[in-house]
């Protein structure tokens, strides 16, 4: 693929307008709180796409063409299933003890509910995990970008890095969310066209369903038994695994994407920033995956289409989406394309380079380092974490390139950390017996649990190095379980624990545990400015997707 | 700064670049499995995105001036 001198206008006009907008927010930064939390001063149309964009990532749109590709429609599930429920409960019920405990962070929201050691264990393992998400999308965008268009790996990597440092030191946490949005609705804009010409050309959706076996065009019916779909897993580890522990582990305590709705104007749009976040996200997957299954279709027509092959033989998936845009983008629309395949990765690191540098100056560098200083000193510090923070995802990049199972080792860790967190924060939020030692001993055990259930268990030739206890029919179906025994590790020994040990009086935990805070209600707002109607429409649509695509 | 200011200009620039190639280069580095002048209707839908976004900014700026002399 060649781009024309019209696309790299395109690409270069996108350039000028992110650092143009990170020029025009650098005179909004007067202190650490506008830098790192946006002054909590954010429209929130803005915040809510902001929210869907940190986490729509190089790795993700590319992921997520490739396994629809792979496991069809089931895909989907990734977002009706896998996000959009955690979505509503993180708005309705975990954002008003977010925001109302005047919390900077998610760490710092677990200090102030549990004790000092929970943040801690929470603030390190995020800190490590962004650092090591935002190298491996910049490695996965420049093996792409190599392969694809035969750029170097290196300028790819280093000049897009740059662009990213440029606006975030110059605009913080504002200038990563309004490019977010911005980068959002180019890649809505860019990927759009390839959808509606690629299912057009397969023959629309009746064409793919009469052209593919029929567990790829159906999302919940053939989940009866891991055999019968092609993701191979069952209807209960999907929805606890997938669809309950780790959709709500990453939507309602994730640093990176709570921040954005922490960064909202007031209660009300912090806890509408996730529902209206649902509405553009539970039609993304029309965009990102359906491109994907189509490219599968049309590999099977005879059209001339057909995926690249693997160094290590079969077909290579995550390249769909880019030779689908060779096949179908003239000149300027491919500019358009592969300016939003740019801008998904800067979107997705920017957004982890911002979480990284208010979690390391606030939970560790101000309650570790150097506690007490001037707000100034803690400014520099957010900027000066900034540039580590994009050095330290730049070596974490050419780390994977050199060790290539370093990504799958570190997704399997990430796995492990992640899984037992929401346990924790639903104790924590809606429990006011559990206690801190409860909580902090779940939590580790959780991870412990994961971990071990990794090492003794095998799929696809993976995990297992203890022992194999069991095969799982795929790695999916491994991580599902994985994440649902760490879950209930960390709820069965938080509750044990707290039962023996003391809780804090109901007066400490004012605004911190339901029951004890004031939940708002919004009853003079619009009707469309209120949680609960916001949210019959989002299930209402939620509901006829699932039924359509059942 | 009001957001929908530089997005709506990014849009209706790049919707301009499109319209542009699809109305007086609509063969120019044609893609292998397109028939339609796909630059062209992408195009004019970014443009008139652009301009919507720019409409609302300006509307927006012009009621708070009204408001507050």
């Amino acid at each position: 693929m060649k781009l024309a001198p019209v696309d790299y206008v395109i690409l270069a006009l996108y350039f000028a307008f992110v650092l143009g907008i990170g020029w025009r927010l650098r005179k909004r930064i007067s202190s650490s709180g506008d830098f790192l939390m946006s002054g909590r001063s954010v429209p929130v149309w803005i915040t809510s796409l902001a929210f869907i964009a940190a986490n729509l990532g190089a790795v993700e749109l590319i992921g997520m063409a490739a396994s629809g590709a792979k496991y069809g429609i089931m895909t989907a599930h990734f977002y009706w299933l896998g996000a959009i429920p955690a979505m509503l409960f993180m708005g309705i019920f975990m954002m008003p003890f977010y925001y109302g405990s005047k919390a900077r962070s998610v760490p710092e929201y677990l200090k102030m509910r549990f004790d000092e050691k929970t943040r801690a264990f929470n603030a390190f393992s995020f800190a490590v995990m962004t650092i090591f998400s935002s190298g491996i999308s910049m490695y996965a965008l420049g093996l792409l970008l190599h392969l694809v268009l035969g750029w170097s790996f290196d300028v790819s990597v280093l000049a897009s890095a740059a662009i990213v440092l440029a606006y975030t030191f110059l605009g913080g946490l504002t200038s990563a969310i309004y490019n977010e949005v911005l980068q959002f609705l180019l890649i809505v804009m860019g990927f759009a066209p390839l959808a509606i010409l690629s299912v057009n050309k397969a023959g629309g959706w009746q064409g793919m369903v009469a052209r593919l076996p029929p567990n790829m065009t159906h999302a919940w019916s053939y989940m009866g038994s891991p055999t019968e779909n092609p993701m191979g897993v069952e209807i209960f580890g999907m929805v606890a695994g997938l669809g309950f522990v780790l959709s709500f582990g990453y939507w309602c305590t994730n640093f990176l994407v709570v921040q954005r709705a922490m960064a909202a104007d007031s209660m009300s749009a912090a806890r509408r920033t996730p529902l209206i976040g649902t509405l553009p996200k539970m039609f993304l997957p029309f965009i990102v995956i359906m491109p994907g299954i189509a490219a599968l279709v049309l590999s099977k027509m005879n059209l001339g289409y057909n995926f690249p092959l693997k160094a290590t033989g079969g077909p290579d998936y995550d390249q769909a989406l880019t030779t689908l845009m060779a096949q179908f983008y003239p000149a300027g629309l491919l500019g358009v394309g592969m300016t939003g395949l740019m801008a998904s990765f800067m979107s997705g690191m920017a957004g982890n380079v911002t979480a990284f540098n208010t979690v390391f100056t606030y939970d560790i560098y101000q309650s570790y380092i150097r506690p007490g200083a001037p707000d100034r000193h803690y400014l520099t510090v957010g900027r000066v974490t900034t540039v580590v923070g994009v050095l330290l995802s730049i070596a974490a990049a050419y780390l994977a390139t050199r060790y290539n199972n370093i990504m799958d080792l570190l997704q399997l860790v990430f796995g492990c950390v992640n899984a037992p967190l929401f346990a924790t924060f639903l104790l924590g939020m809606f429990w006011k017996r559990t206690t801190a030692h409860g909580a902090f001993s779940g939590l580790t055990l959780g991870t412990l649990a994961a971990v071990l259930t990794l090492s003794s268990t095998t799929a696809e030739g993976k995990g297992g190095w203890i022992a194999n206890l069991y095969t799982f029919p795929s790695q999916m179906a491994q991580n599902f379980w994985i994440a649902i025994i760490a879950f209930s590790v960390c709820l069965v020994i938080s509750v044990a624990v707290s039962m023996f040990t003391t809780p804090r009086t109901d007066k400490d935990m004012e605004g911190l545990v339901y029951g004890l805070t004031k939940v708002p209600h919004d009853a003079a707002a619009k009707w469309y400015q209120r949680p609960a109607p916001l949210t019959v429409i989002v299930v209402i649509l939620l509901l006829i997707l699932n039924i359509w695509f059942r | 700064m009001d957001l929908r200011v530089p997005s709506g200009w990014f849009f209706t620039l790049v919707g301009l670049i499109l319209l542009g190639m699809g109305a007086f280069a609509p063969h120019m580095g044609a893609a292998p499995l397109t028939t339609e002048n796909v630059n062209l209707y992408s195009g004019a839908c970014m443009l008139v995105f652009g301009l919507f976004l720019l409409l609302m900014a300006w509307r927006a700026a012009h009621s708070a001036k009204g408001s507050n002399p």
